[in-house]
Formats: C-alpha cells, sequence, structure tokens
C-alpha cells in the first residue's frame, strides 16, 4: 500500500470520544464490575515498563496519554463484542498483558479501550502424545510454567519478566526466554492461534497442520504487537519436563574467543539450553554479584532488592526468598554497590555515571590490567541420556576452543539468579540515574562488528556492559545494559532518546536487527524503516487486510496512522 | 489453450529490456527469462502498467555457477535500500539459456505432474507473461562462518547441494524430492512433507527472501537470526505461491555435513508399533535425520518380494551428527522399537532405503495415489481407516509413512484391486482420511481467504500476480 493508491482506506481513529456512551456500551458488554474508567485504573494502564516512562513517572508528572477505559473481558465473544464497537465509535483498541514490556507498546497514545486479557487465564488442555497444549492468552507466565510442570511438560520459555508477563505478551511481541538456545523463541513453539482481528472476526491460524497452503499466517500474526488483532488463545508446542540439568562456568581470554567458542559448539549441532558470555565489564561486575558461589551462605542475603529464587535442586520454579539479615558489608560488597549504584551516595554515583565515557575506559583498562577474562554460563537439560551426551561434547567442544572450565558453581548461581536483572533496576531510578537494556542480534560474521559499533555508540553516554546469549547456529544476540544520569527529566529523556538513536543506528549500519526480543513498541518504532526498507510495504497490507479501520494499537511499529 | 496476444508494444520493451533472445512468444503467453532481480523489476513493472498478468515458472535441474569471488563479493546478506531502476550489479549476463520443465508453477517434483498445481487454464482474457527463473541460478553469497547461503530463485535444491558439498557443507537432511525443485519453488508454496525430522520445515530455514511486487518494487526482508520487530515479513511471501511477490532470491540457513551418518532396520509386530516407538524415542530427543515406516505389503512391494510376519511394519531411520550423538540418537531409537516390541533387522535393507532416498536409486512400484498429512495422535486412525475403506470397495492398501516432522508426518497410499491402480476408490478413500483426522495434501487455509484477498487488494490491486492461484 503507497499513499495515492487508488481505492486506499484511510486508516484514522477519533481523539474526541463519548465516554457515557462507551462506558454504557462496555458495561453492556462486560457488566459493570469488569469496565473501569475510575482515574487510578486510568493511570496504571497508561504506562508499560518502558524506562524512558519512570523517568518523569517518578518525578510525579501526570502521564501524557491515558485509556479512556479499561475492559476486563472472560470470553472471546465479549472481546469480538467491544471490537465492533471500537470500529463503529472509531476508538483505539490497546491490548495490555502483564504491563511489562519495556518499548511503551501498551501505551495508550490516542486514548480508545485498553482490553486487559489477564481474565482469560485458563490452560485448557495438554496433548502429550502430540506435544502441544491450548492455552489462553492471559494465563501469567510462571502459572502457565508451574501449571504444565504439574502434569510432566515444560513449555521452555523462561524470560526474566515471567512472574509479570503473559502468554499473549510474548506471542505479542516475539519473545524469548534465557533457555532459547534448546527451545526456541516463542515463535519457533507456536502451532497456531486466536486472533480476534481489526474486521471483528474471529480466525484460528494453522491449527494442527501448519503446511497449510497459503502464507503462514501465524508468523504474520506472531510479533505484530496488538497492531493487527488480539490474540486470545493458542496452541503452544511443549516438550516433556527436563530429567537433568547440567550448569557449569567457563572463563575465556576475551569477547572474540568467547564468541568463537559459542559459535563453535552452536554449529556441531548441540543445543544446549544456555550459553551466555560476559564482556569483561559485565564479567567483573556479575563476578561481584555472583560472589556467593564462592560464598553459599550469603547466596540469599547478598541482594538488598528481594528476588525469587528458583529451587534448583528440584527443577521447580522459583520461590520468594525469606527477608535477608542484616550482615556488615565487606569490600566485595561495597564493589558491587558502586557497579550497580546501590547504597552509594546519590551524587557520588551520578559523578560516576556523568562521566561514563571515562568510566568505561577505566574499566576496560582495569580489565586487562587484572586479565580477568571473560566469564561464560553453560547449561543442559533435558532427557537424561541425551543430555549426558550433549553435555559431554559441549564441554570438549567449548574446552577445545579455548574456554577454561570453572566448576559447576558459576552455572548454578547464575541459575538461582537469573530472574534477578529486572528487579536491580528501581533503585538505580530510585538514586536519580536510569538504566536500560538493548538486545539486538546479527549472524556470527557480523557480530563483534556489532558489539565494538554499539558499545562504541552508546559508551559516549552511558556505562555499558554487554553479555552475549541467545545463540542460534547463524547468529546470536548481545544485550547491553547502559546506565547513565542527567540532572532533570527532560534532559534525561533527551540523553536517553540519544542513547537509544546512537546505539540502533550502528545497529542498522552494521547489518543487526534493532531487537531480538523486546520488541518494537514506540521505543523503536522510528527506527523500524531502517529496520525493514521497502518491506515495511508488506508489514502495512497486512495491517490495512487485518485491521482496515486502523483501530488496532494505533501509533506503534512505525505503522501509519490516521486521526480525525 | 490460447492467450490473449500480448501488446506487440510490451513485447518490444521487454526484449529491449532484458535482450530479445529471452523473450518468446508461445501459444500460453509471453515467456520471458530475466537474468536477474533487477530484470524481474523491470518485467513485472511493465507488465503491471498493462494490466498483464504474470506467472512465475519454477526451473529445472542444470549446472551451476557459484558466484566468482572476483565480483568483489557484494554483500547481498544485508543489502541497501533498493532503488526504483536499479541496476542489478550482479548479472553475469553470461548464463546459457535453458528451458524451464514445466509451466508449473512451484512444481514439487520436476518432470511429474504436481496435484497441488494442474495445468492452469486462464482465469481471465488478459495476456499472460510466465516469467522463467532458469537464468536466476546463481550462489550471490556464502557465509560459511554464520552458515547462511544467499541463492538465486533459480538454483535447485539439490544444485545448491552440489556446490555446498565440496565445502563440507549441506542445505540439510530434508527429502531429495523436495530438492529437485527451484529454492524460489520450494519456498514459494507451502505443503506437508517439506520438512526433516533433524532441521524442522523448510520455511524455517529461510532467514530473508528478496521479492518484487507487483508495483516493480523489491523488497530484501532483513536477515538476523531472530528478531522482535514485527511479524515475520519473509513469511508473506514463502507460501503465497507467487500472488503477494516473485520471490527472486533467499537466504538459507545450511548446516555442516554431519561427522557421522547412520542407518538401522527395524522390524515391529504392527504399524501401530512403529509410530509409538518413532514417538517414544523423540519424546527422548532423539532426532533422526530420516525416517520411514513402510506396512508389509509396501515392504514386499519396494524390497523386492521381502516377506514381513502378517501384520508387522518395517521401520529404517537414520541419525546423523558427531559421532556420539548419531549413535547416542540410533541407540534411543533401538530402545524404543525393543519397548515397542520389535527389533533390530537387516541392515542392508536401511542400507537400500538410504540409498533409494539420497543417491537416486529408483523405487520399484507406481507412485503412492493418496498422500495424507496426519498428526502424531492421528496417524494410526487415518492408517487404519484408509485399510479398512479399501477392504470395503474390494480393494487393497498398502502405505508407508514418512517425512516425519513436529507436526506429523505424512502418509503415502497405494490402494490397488487385482494388481492395478484403483483410481474409482480414491473419493471415498480421501473421505475417509478426513473423517480419521487427516489432511488431504494441497489443503488450504480457506477461512482466511478474505485475509488474503485484502492483502492482495493492497499490495496488487489489478491482480497481475499469478492469478487464479490460491
Amino acid at each position: 500500500m503507497r499513499d495515492g493508491d487508488p481505492g486506499r482506506t484511510v486508516r484514522a481513529v477519533k481523539t474526541n470520544v463519548d465516554v457515557e456512551r462507551l462506558q454504557r456500551e462496555l458495561e453492556s458488554i462486560c457488566g459493570p464490575r469488569r469496565v473501569s474508567m475510575r482515574a487510578v485504573d486510568l493511570d496504571t494502564y497508561a504506562r508499560d515498563m518502558w524506562p524512558r516512562l519512570l523517568l518523569s513517572y517518578r518525578e510525579g508528572v501526570p502521564p501524557a496519554h491515558r485509556p479512556h477505559a479499561i475492559v476486563w473481558p472472560e470470553h472471546i465473544r465479549e472481546i469480538v463484542s467491544v471490537v465492533k464497537l471500537a470500529r463503529e465509535l472509531r476508538i483505539p483498541i490497546v491490548p495490555y498483558g502483564g504491563g511489562s514490556g519495556v518499548c511503551g507498546g501498551a501505551v495508550p497514545i490516542l486514548g480508545g479501550i485498553t482490553i486487559d486479557t489477564k481474565r482469560m487465564q485458563t490452560l485448557r488442555s495438554v496433548h502429550g502424545e502430540e506435544l502441544v497444549c491450548d492455552v489462553e492468552a492471559g494465563l501469567n507466565g510462571e502459572r502457565f510454567e508451574r501449571e504444565l510442570a504439574r502434569r510432566g511438560y515444560t513449555f521452555g520459555h523462561f524470560p526474566s519478566s515471567i512472574y509479570c508477563s503473559t502468554v499473549g505478551g510474548w506471542l505479542a511481541t516475539r519473545a524469548a526466554g534465557q533457555l532459547s538456545t534448546k527451545y526456541g523463541k516463542v515463535e519457533d513453539r507456536v502451532a497456531g492461534l486466536t486472533v480476534v482481528t481489526g474486521r471483528g472476526e474471529v480466525i484460528e491460524t494453522d491449527g494442527p497442520n501448519r503446511a497449510l497452503r497459503g502464507p503462514s499466517w501465524t508468523q504474520l500474526l506472531l510479533g505484530s504487537e496488538g497492531t493487527l488483532g488480539i490474540i486470545t488463545s493458542a496452541r503452544l508446542r511443549v516438550s516433556p519436563a527436563p530429567q537433568l540439568r547440567v550448569f557449569r562456568g567457563y572463563e575465556v581470554d576475551d569477547v572474540a574467543a568467547g564468541v568463537e567458542a559459542i559459535r563453535r559448539v552452536s554449529q556441531k549441532g548441540l543445543r544446549p539450553a544456555v550459553i551466555r558470555l560476559y564482556d569483561e565489564l559485565d564479567t567483573l561486575i556479575n563476578s561481584f554479584s555472583h560472589h556467593d558461589a564462592e560464598h553459599p551462605s550469603s547466596a540469599t542475603a547478598s541482594h538488598e532488592v528481594r528476588v525469587p529464587v528458583p529451587r534448583v535442586e528440584t527443577g521447580a520454579l522459583p520461590a520468594w526468598p525469606e527477608p535477608p539479615a542484616p550482615r556488615d558489608d565487606g569490600f566485595v560488597d561495597r564493589l558491587i554497590s558502586l557497579a550497580k549504584g546501590k547504597g552509594l551516595r546519590q551524587n557520588a554515583m551520578n559523578a560516576a555515571l556523568g562521566r561514563s565515557e571515562l568510566v568505561n575506559k577505566l574499566f576496560g583498562a582495569a580489565e586487562k590490567v587484572a586479565r580477568r577474562g571473560c566469564r561464560m554460563i553453560i547449561g543442559l537439560e533435558g532427557a537424561r541420556i541425551r543430555t549426558e551426551v550433549e553435555a559431554a561434547l559441549t564441554f570438549s567442544e567449548l574446552e577445545s576452543a579455548g574456554a577454561r572450565d570453572k566448576g559447576e558453581d558459576p552455572g548454578w548461581a547464575w541459575l538461582r539468579h537469573r530472574y534477578a536483572v529486572s528487579y536491580r533496576m528501581s533503585p538505580v531510578f530510585r538514586d536519580g540515574a536510569f538504566v536500560d537494556t538493548m538486545e539486538v542480534a546479527a549472524s556470527w560474521e557480523r557480530l563483534m562488528d556489532l558489539y565494538h559499533s554499539v558499545r562504541t555508540a552508546i559508551g559516549r553516554h552511558a556505562l555499558v556492559m554487554a553479555h552475549f546469549s541467545h545463540a542460534y547456529p547463524d547468529g546470536c544476540s548481545i544485550y547491553f545494559t547502559f546506565a547513565s544520569t542527567a540532572p532533570d527529566a527532560a534532559s534525561a529523556e533527551r540523553l536517553y532518546d540519544t542513547i537509544w538513536r546512537d546505539g540502533l543506528e550502528a545497529t542498522t549500519r552494521v547489518g543487526g536487527t534493532i531487537s531480538h526480543h523486546h520488541g518494537v513498541g514506540l521505543l523503536k518504532a522510528p527506527f523500524m524503516a531502517g529496520e525493514h526498507r521497502e518491506a515495511m510495504a508488506i508489514f502495512e497490507a497486512v495491517k490495512q487486510a487485518f485491521d482496515p479501520a486502523g483501530i488496532f494499537n494505533p501509533g506503534k511499529m512505525g505503522l501509519k496512522v490516521g486521526t480525525r | 489453450m490460447m492467450s490473449p496476444a500480448t501488446p506487440p508494444s510490451l513485447v518490444q520493451e521487454l526484449a529491449a529490456a532484458i535482450g530479445a533472445e529471452y523473450v518468446e512468444e508461445l501459444a500460453e503467453g509471453l515467456r520471458v527469462t530475466p537474468g536477474s532481480a533487477a530484470e524481474v523489476a523491470e518485467v513485472i513493472r511493465r507488465a503491471g502498467a498493462r494490466k498483464v498478468a504474470v506467472h512465475p515458472v519454477g526451473a529445472g535441474s542444470r549446472p551451476s555457477r557459484f558466484y566468482p569471488a572476483s565480483r568483489g563479493k557484494p554483500d547481498l546478506l544485508h543489502p541497501g535500500p533498493a532503488t526504483r531502476g536499479q541496476t542489478d550489479p550482479l548479472h553475469p549476463g553470461s548464463a546459457t539459456r535453458s528451458q524451464p520443465d514445466s509451466l508449473h508453477p512451484g512444481s514439487a517434483t520436476r518432470g511429474q505432474p504436481d496435484p497441488l498445481h494442474p495445468r492452469r487454464e486462464p482465469t481471465d482474457d488478459r495476456p499472460r507473461i510466465f516469467i522463467s527463473t532458469s537464468r536466476l541460478d546463481q550462489v550471490l553469497q556464502l557465509d560459511e562462518q554464520s552458515l547462511l547461503v544467499h541463492a538465486q530463485a533459480g538454483l535447485t535444491g539439490l544444485d545448491l547441494e552440489r556446490i555446498l558439498a565440496p565445502r563440507g557443507l549441506s542445505i540439510g537432511d530434508y527429502p531429495p524430492v523436495v530438492l529437485t525443485s527451484s529454492i524460489g519453488g520450494i519456498i514459494a508454496v507451502r505443503t506437508p512433507g517439506k520438512s526433516s525430522a533433524r532441521h524442522g520445515f523448510f520455511e524455517d530455514a529461510v532467514v530473508g527472501v528478496s521479492a518484487v511486487l507487483a508495483d516493480g518494487r523489491t523488497v530484501h526482508t532483513r536477515v538476523a537470526p531472530r528478531r522482535s520487530t514485527g511479524p515475520d515479513l519473509s513469511r508473506a511471501l514463502c507460501g503465497s505461491e507467487g500472488t503477494i511477490g516473485f520471490i527472486t532470491s533467499a537466504v538459507l540457513r545450511i548446516h555442516i555435513k554431519p561427522e557421522a551418518r547412520l542407518v538401522a532396520a527395524y522390524l515391529l509386530p504392527s504399524v501401530d508399533a512403529a509410530i509409538s516407538a518413532i514417538y517414544l524415542a523423540i519424546r527422548e530427543e532423539c532426532a533422526p535425520s530420516g525416517l520411514r515406516i513402510y506396512d508389509a505389503a509396501e515392504a514386499a512391494c519396494h524390497f523386492d518380494g521381502l516377506t514381513l510376519p502378517e501384520g508387522h511394519a518395517l521401520l529404517c531411520a537414520g541419525t546423523a551428527g558427531p559421532t556420539d550423538l548419531a549413535a547416542c540418537d540410533r541407540d534411543l531409537l533401538t530402545s524404543a522399537v525393543i519397548a515397542e516390541g520389535g527389533k533390530v533387522t537387516d541392515h542392508a535393507l536401511a542400507d537400500l532405503w538410504w540409498r533409494r532416498l539420497h543417491a537416486g536409486e529408483p523405487t520399484p512400484g507406481p507412485s503412492p495415489t493418496l498422500q495424507i498429512m496426519a498428526t502424531p495422535g492421528k496417524l494410526r486412525a487415518v492408517y487404519r481407516a484408509l485399510q479398512a475403506t479399501a477392504t470395503q470397495l474390494g480393494a487393497t492398501a498398502r502405505a508407508h509413512i514418512s517425512r516425519f516432522d513436529p507436526d506429523g508426518a505424512v502418509m503415502f497410499f497405494t490402494i490397488e484391486r487385482s494388481g492395478e491402480l484403483a483410481d474409482d476408490t480414491t473419493a471415498a478413500a480421501e473421505h475417509a482420511a478426513e473423517a480419521a483426522g487427516g489432511w488431504l495434501l494441497g489443503a488450504r487455509a480457506v477461512k482466511l481467504d478474505a485475509y488474503l484477498r485484502a492483502l492482495r487488494d493492497a499490495l496488487d490491486p489489478d491482480r497481475i500476480m499469478n492469478p487464479g492461484t490460491l
């Protein structure tokens, strides 16, 4: 579809809404208890976990965009009715899962109706022989995995947001779990979708026979972030619960050596569940934060912020830890605090982050002098016999690539703290700085270019570290973490935008993709044209086919939007 | 059937654009053989301006050339923005003319009628242009570090395999019959069976696609190992049978040739037991490179009178990978077979099966008359339903089951009466298969037709792209 095409339907939504009528109509569909126009709810659903929104939120600035109403449907027919109403009133619909998105994908920039799917949360069935399950989109990730585990299966999808994200959110963003190297990203695990489209119709894609003629509608709807319709349920592939888990830590001389080792393992036909390589700075910080591996007694006491800790010995899902016992921080803990900005006086941390380019160099130089090398974590899980064989082959391949075995402790320590990262950001924001993560990916041929280019681009403005994870035979993702500070919200937002612009432009320049698993939302929408180039015409055409009125999540993903 | 004549001015324009020797007037329409993606775009742009229909034509097998390094190694895995009218610097311009083997786009098996694509009658009275991909036969880039190959659409899978083999690389353990088609044809048409128990579906190997849209724009979908930047736009082109865009090239994942290949043959007390053994092994994460179940009648036909005990089944299996892993997979399968009451049998049967599959040795007997896809839980029911239906109609059905993938497998039935194919049973057999939960080869998501129409409306309002398909 192009501007000027004859017969093109202009997608447009209204910005002025008859809220009384809207409330009346919505209550007639869902009942008054599952519709809200209360200010506290409108504020809550005005944002997701996009860090940029936290910059003004912590200063008490009211949200710039709020929905007109929130509904909590319990049945697909209610969603169909809401979509038909939105079409009639020409107001937007924003699907909402757990609200854990970090790109602003759930922000209702033109208001409208936010549909929270969390009351559609049934794991309907598990078909053991087919190794598939049917699940509703609003089911919380942790509950989903726990219910599967009870039946002897796993979906194999363990994002760090597992406690606060939904199955539908995963599907809408093409999410990745920490064990994606074995199980694949979420889009690799989908056999079919049930979707209410922008036409107000219910469609089922693919189903039991994925190889139907025609385009793969499943793959065209996955990752659409609510711009084409709302995913209400899915048929997903499951695996038998693992019988065996093996985790170890390794050390390599530098990032390039580590990348090469991962590539060799990935291309040998081996499927470790997780393989992570931390660059020098990330290694330094991780070595501090996981020092409990050498001091097991401090395993749960080393974090001020309480985070879920998996019961690794049973393979069960994480449980909330007991409150930390008071203790005397030693030198190492003070270093961790420095790295994380915790327990540090606010002005000292801001001073360090304000000179981030210098700090980046200092950390790099210190690391080289110390010649610590880079830390690597590897884990395998699955059926007992095959996992044992794969583990032996994998460790052998790593060692032949020059990796040095550091034993099991670092691997298990990572597993214990694997959900902690999301809980470490709040203290940084509380102390006046900001932190975010940028997950990009490229083929192996381009990966080191991507690493150096993005690190340089971000490093001018922020403290930056990275780890490599989500490895595939053809390439890998890099997960940059950056932190910086600015004197006020407005300048922090400008700096934040500059960091993302420079980082993503550097990514596109070297042929990487601007997002591996966080999605696009508002954050990366301006960069979609660079990502997809002329192929955006296909996305626009798919949008036209599924949502001709343009009511679904307008303003996201770089798609055209009109208002009346 | 004669097609309306192509406007002479268009013929002249195309001859000037791509060379007169690559433009041929046939009774069915005009056949053009562009030598580059830019020339394809030029043909489609000029056809679109006159609302002339264009149909892709898959290429046949022929000697191929690897793109010479002396051309400066253009980076087409990560192409920059294409501009309208851009000439293709990769066009070698030296290809000898070769004839397409059929006018059936995406034909699944070269030289055989494609059940999905019977010879098409024109759906309207517009002139038609058949665009052959036979000159699009280059490997544009081979990234051995990332195990990616960028191949033009006219290259066949087997051609590509021949190029990769000397480098210790392989396109993967897909059924060789699938690889006889052109790359463009393989990915443009989705059918059950284009998959591998070891690698999954062929379309999952597609990392990026370059295609020409109806308005002549060339699109290149972004190449990345995985991404989270919206829908996988290449999937709009894969399976679209040329209706969304004309695929000119694709970036595919490839594999290092396995260190070891092992084959084994097993005798099991029934087809049910053989199916159970396979899925028992798969649950233990066994990842075979090939699997085939023969019922007793099929085994007798395929293996020169081999006599299995009544009701028994023969299972042939291949495993591949690092030696220890290939052996592990074979042992897992063996354990599963024993658990289901089977045993290891004559290894020579497995060798013969593998040679036929991969070395081109002919398989005796007529081609199967019916191909049914079924999910793991439905395979047994479909098999029994077909047997029962054949018996009711005074015929016998024999079958082999292969193309195992995460969604199930394809069952190939031959229904005979007194040694002759019983064609009159086909309709009843198809009905029985569907009633038992099977899917006929070439099934289509009819309920989503409105969305496909709308997608085509948006990209191809004049319906010039392969009209009459899907």
